[in-house]
């Protein structure tokens, strides 16, 4: 078993193992939409053969008025490579390159209510808790958990460096992040 | 420059809005503004205006129309830039890119400096990897527009896929300087790192190491930053800095391969017992990396490998690891290794059994094991017989494990997998249903239990159970299409295939085609985003990724099914169905007619049933195409029409050949390395009667394996098409191409001019291999009909000591015999060879007979079914094996 970043060439490998282990599926061109975007938070896994087996895919959100915080998109192992701690080694790696290269405060990601496997890796295994409940997320009308794990503790128990230390260990208040996403908005309307 | 046709200044500010109807999509103003310029008979034909007519037209999906108007548009006005730019766009919009080029150039003649033209130029140069092209038309932008960010970048990038690295990084390290921040930057620090990699591809390692150093602190993607540094402190011969560097790596990461090699080729450990020895220590480190331990089994040997191995097993069966076998399997081809393993294994099944422990030496200290030790012990040594293709002790340790824990899913899995490599494709995907019936909710065990299905040529049953996943609304075929689904289309193009549907084969064949080449269409947008984005190591790595595209498996699968079928279809046209089903039958025996008749009768009413279901359900889909269709339309256009994928169109195709080329081209020159490739590309040229083609098939098949059984086929039947000289001076006419192949050929055919002696060597040479003989056999029958008797029996008296006596020959044997290649002696041998492969090969259904066919209760198919396809198709192979 190996880990290690994405590479562009593993982009459509990872669109194979998502189609056969996950009912969401994307067309190629989201993935090297991710590949492209943030290729420091995509991972893969690969067995001896160097076959894919498992790879979280991953994101930044930061157009958004909170904190910039990354996003899980897709996370999967598959059935065969269960077991292994695949989910849990690819996530740390994923999580530490978000802290390192894009200041990420947290990690957020949306897992079916049913889907109870997951529900407890995330929330035992991987520290996550569930922020909110987002009605009819999926497209056949299940509801979704919202569910973050908070980043700056990560980055003290990983021994991992921020981005920008002088803005990811200070916490503000829901109104001083209101009113610098305001000017950060006025500022992105001036360049414009 | 000014138009050569200047408007009046009522008519300028008419054009001037249908260029602004344009921009702002409303292309029904913009007739409207263009009629009033054309209407006026002055200026009826205004190039300029008619072009963006046109262009306007295209837009709503008036192709034709747009065209006519385009070009008449150009014809009136050769000199305008206007006009070759819209021509330009039009082709762009149809994507015929290298037209579309030409026309932005002649666009340029005459208004050189035009940013926007130039811009749209550089996207289709690099689009179609013109780089020295892209390289100047970055070169105008950059000196039209210094002051933008991607002028800069864009010229340089140009240089670098020119592979000119100091006039990429000359330009790179101008507009490096007039950056200016010096906190954190993911833009900047991209940069950095891009620069890097420059250098280093430039091959300038102590270069690339002091701008590493330089900028350290800008660069923020630290993992990237180090793993250079590593390999650069390799390059520079910094043992001790690059061993360091390895060490914090691998403490970051102690699950990545490349890390370990690293540090050892750091260290420059050659001696095994000093390897093995660093992965001791590196397990005390990091006892959860699963590599620390995996890594030194591949180096042990002997007693060391076994004391390695032997904890390795114990963790993972204690543990309970699935992939444990997958995971060992490479060690298999070291030599020893297997049998150590499965004395282990052995060793540990007796134990447990006695005292619960891996070995009886350990009951006194320690707890005794799980139960689930003795499960995956016997799930392991499953695989493991499988493995070694001895399907009877396989069957014994899956079943005794299914006794054990009946409701673990993957155990069906694996005994799924044994009843595939032993021949019987549905007692296989039986297996899988059942395993997909204990976890409805996993995609995974689903999809593979659709695979199976498809082996066991159950497409619509495949199609029902990809559906559980599918998006609700739309066929399952038809979201897995969208989704690009590559795996199941190309495993239904080959279940088609066996089942002698043409169309529907290469329906799917084109289907993933058409990924390719929307795959390849994605870039396109990338072009102008990576660079914004300063992503621009991983934008050449897209670029390098796209050059290549069709070397990935999913191509090569699909490929050779289209170019198999085709070659069929070159082989047997289509006329009419009902003379096809005819002709199949003519060449079947009795007794197979009569099970044929009736196998026709059930499916008839069977179809019938599927054909009343497909019409409703197409109507369905039908319906809700349009529905979607409405809602995604703009309202002022109309959707261009839809090519759609015929089968019945596709089956009846007139130029196969050429058809089967355009699939074998990217294969010849990305899938060379498979002997596969060569071997097709033969039969093609066979086909269009194409000898040096030939030769150069033949030679690159030797090229990769000199041994191979097939290769032999094809060298006598070019030996034959030389020596007919019909056939040859049909073909060449050239003396100068006859005396090429003459010398070329010479040594192939070992310097014999008589095609039956070099098959005898052949057969004399690899008399003890079993697909060898089948083709030396059937070159026999090729070469002398009267000989048939004796071929039939070269193929059908193997022994034991054979080897490649595997269902897979055994089977290509029995095809042969049932499509005549071995004549009325071949058809007679059918029954006593099956009889005789049942006995070796008991699971494999191809060797059943009628009568011991047993159907299964519980399930919705029978054998007799299920059989049908697999029957029915064996008469209508192609002729290329």
């Amino acid at each position: 078993m190996n880990i290690r970043c994405a590479r562009p060439e593993d982009l459509m490998n990872m669109q194979h193992c998502n189609l056969l282990c996950l009912p969401e599926n994307y067309q190629m061109k989201y993935f090297f939409y991710h590949g492209l975007s943030w290729p420091q938070l995509s991972y893969v896994a690969e067995n001896e053969k160097g076959h894919i087996v498992g790879y979280v895919l991953a994101k930044m959100e930061e157009d958004s008025e909170d904190e910039p915080h990354g996003h899980i998109t897709s996370l999967a192992v598959k059935r065969s490579h269960r077991r292994l701690g695949l989910a849990q080694k690819l996530m740390d790696q994923a999580s530490r390159s978000m802290i390192e290269c894009f200041n990420a405060k947290y990690v957020s990601l949306h897992v079916r209510k049913s889907n109870r496997a997951a529900l407890n890796l995330y929330t035992n295994t991987l520290k996550f808790s569930i922020s909110e409940i987002e009605p009819k997320y999926y497209a056949d009308g299940e509801d979704a958990y919202a569910m973050k794990r908070d980043l700056v503790s990560f980055s003290q128990q990983h021994d991992t460096l921020p981005a920008d230390p002088s803005t990811f260990y200070e916490t503000k208040t829901p109104e001083e992040r209101k009113r610098l996403a305001a000017i950060a908005q006025e500022n992105r309307n001036m360049e414009e | 420059m000014p138009s050569s046709q200047p408007l009046p200044p009522k008519e300028n500010a008419l054009f001037k809005r249908i260029l602004k109807s344009y921009e702002q999509k409303q292309y029904k103003n913009g007739l409207k503004f263009a009629k009033q310029i054309l209407s006026n008979p002055k200026f009826a034909e205004h190039g300029e205006t008619l072009s963006m007519k046109g262009l306007t037209l295209n837009c709503m999906g008036r192709k034709e129309e747009a065209y006519e108007h385009v070009r008449r548009g150009l014809r009136n006005d050769l000199m305008s830039h206007v006009c070759w730019h819209v021509y330009g766009l039009l082709q762009r919009s149809d994507k015929k890119y290298d037209e579309a080029i030409k026309c932005y150039r002649n666009a340029l003649k005459w208004d050189k400096d035009n940013v926007q033209i130039l811009r749209d130029l550089s996207l289709l140069q690099i689009q179609m990897r013109d780089l020295e092209g892209y390289r100047d038309t970055r070169y105008s932008l950059l000196r039209l527009r210094p002051g933008q960010r991607a002028s800069w970048i864009g010229f340089a990038m140009a240089y670098h896929l020119l592979h000119d690295y100091d006039n990429a990084l000359q330009v790179l390290d101008d507009f490096r300087k007039t950056l200016t921040k010096s906190s954190y930057d993911y833009e900047q620090s991209e940069l950095l790192l891009y620069m890097h990699q420059v250098m280093f591809e430039g091959g300038l390692y102590q270069k690339s190491l002091s701008h590493l150093q330089q900028f350290e602190d800008q660069i923020c993607d630290k993992l990237s930053l180090m793993e250079a540094r590593a390999q650069l402190y390799l390059k520079l011969d910094r043992q001790k800095d690059a061993e360091e560097e390895y060490r914090k790596l691998l403490k970051r990461n102690p699950d990545n391969r490349q890390y370990y090699f690293g540090l050892e080729e750091a260290r420059g450990l050659t001696n095994e017992d000093i390897k093995l020895q660093m992965y001791a220590e590196l397990r005390e480190s990091y006892p959860r990396a699963i590599l620390a331990r995996r890594i030194p089994l591949s180096y042990a040997s002997g007693e060391k490998f076994r004391s390695l191995v032997d904890q390795y097993l114990r963790h993972a069966l204690h543990k309970g690891a699935p992939p444990l076998f997958v995971d060992l399997r490479s060690l298999y081809a070291q030599p020893g290794k297997a049998a150590i393993i499965e004395e282990l294994l052995l060793g540990y099944i007796a134990s447990l059994i006695k005292c619960e422990r891996f070995d009886e030496k350990d009951v006194k200290d320690g707890p005794a094991e799980p139960a689930s030790a003795i499960l995956w012990t016997y799930y392991y040594l499953a695989q493991h017989y499988d493995f070694h293709k001895d399907s009877a002790k396989a069957l014994h340790y899956i079943n005794l494990a299914i006794d054990h824990t009946p409701t673990l899913i993957e155990l069906y899995v694996t005994k799924g997998r044994l009843f595939k490599h032993a021949g019987n494709p549905i007692e296989a995907y039986r297996c899988l249903d059942e395993a997909q019936s204990l976890d409805t909710a996993d995609r995974y065990i689903n999809s593979k239990c659709a695979k199976y299905m498809l082996r066991a040529n159950l497409i619509q049953e495949a199609e029902m159970t990809c559906s559980k996943f599918t998006r609700e609304g739309v066929s399952a075929m038809e979201n897995l299409n969208e989704m690009q689904c590559m795996w199941f289309q190309t495993e239904c193009a080959v279940a088609y295939q066996r089942m002698g549907k043409w169309g529907e084969a290469l329906k799917k064949c084109h289907e993933v085609e058409r990924h390719f080449v929307e795959i390849i269409e994605d870039q396109f947008d990338f072009h102008t985003y990576c660079m914004r984005k300063m992503t621009l190591r991983a934008y050449v790595g897209l670029l390098r990724l796209e050059d290549v595209l069709r070397s990935h498996p999913f191509y090569f699968s699909a490929a050779r099914c289209a170019i198999e079928v085709y070659l069929h279809l070159h082989d047997h046209p289509l006329q009419d169905e009902p003379t096809k089903e005819e002709l199949q039958e003519a060449s079947l025996p009795p007794l197979e007619l009569k099970k044929l008749r009736a196998q026709q009768r059930k499916a008839a009413k069977k179809a019938e049933q599927e054909k009343q279901e497909k019409l409703l359900q197409q109507q369905r889909e039908q319906r809700e195409r349009e529905q979607r269709e409405r809602e995604q339309r703009d309202p002022h256009t109309d959707a261009p029409p839809v090519d759609d994928l015929q089968p019945q169109k596709l089956a009846r195709v007139e130029d196969p050949l050429d058809q089967a080329i355009k699939f074998l081209q990217p294969l010849q020159e990305w899938g060379s390395n498979h002997i596969e490739v060569h071997l097709l590309a033969f039969e093609v040229y066979l086909r269009k009667g194409k000898p040096l083609l030939m030769l150069q098939s033949v030679k690159r098949a030797l090229k990769v394996d000199p041994n191979h059984p097939q290769v032999h086929s094809c060298l006598i039947r070019l030996h034959r098409f030389l020596t007919n000289g019909d056939l040859l001076s049909e073909n060449v006419s050239h003396p100068a191409v006859t005396s090429v192949l003459n010398s070329e050929t010479q040594p192939l055919f070992s310097n014999h001019n008589d095609a039956e002696q070099l098959n005898k060597e052949f057969l004399e040479q690899n008399k003890n291999s079993l697909p060898h003989i089948l083709q030396g056999a059937k070159m026999m029958c090729f070469l002398n009909p009267t000989r048939e008797a004796e071929a039939v029996a070269l193929v059908s008296r193997f022994s034991d000591a054979y080897q490649g006596v595997t269902v897979q020959t055994c089977s290509d044997i029995l095809k042969a015999f049932q499509k005549g290649e071995f004549g009325e002696a071949g058809r007679q041998e059918i029954d006593d060879f099956k009889a005789l492969c049942h006995q070796r090969m008991p699971h494999a259904v191809d060797f059943f007979s009628g009568q011991q066919v047993a159907p299964s209760a519980n399930h919705n198919h029978t054998v007799e079914e299920v059989l049908t396809n697999h029957v029915s198709n064996l008469t209508v192979e192609d002729g290329t094996n």
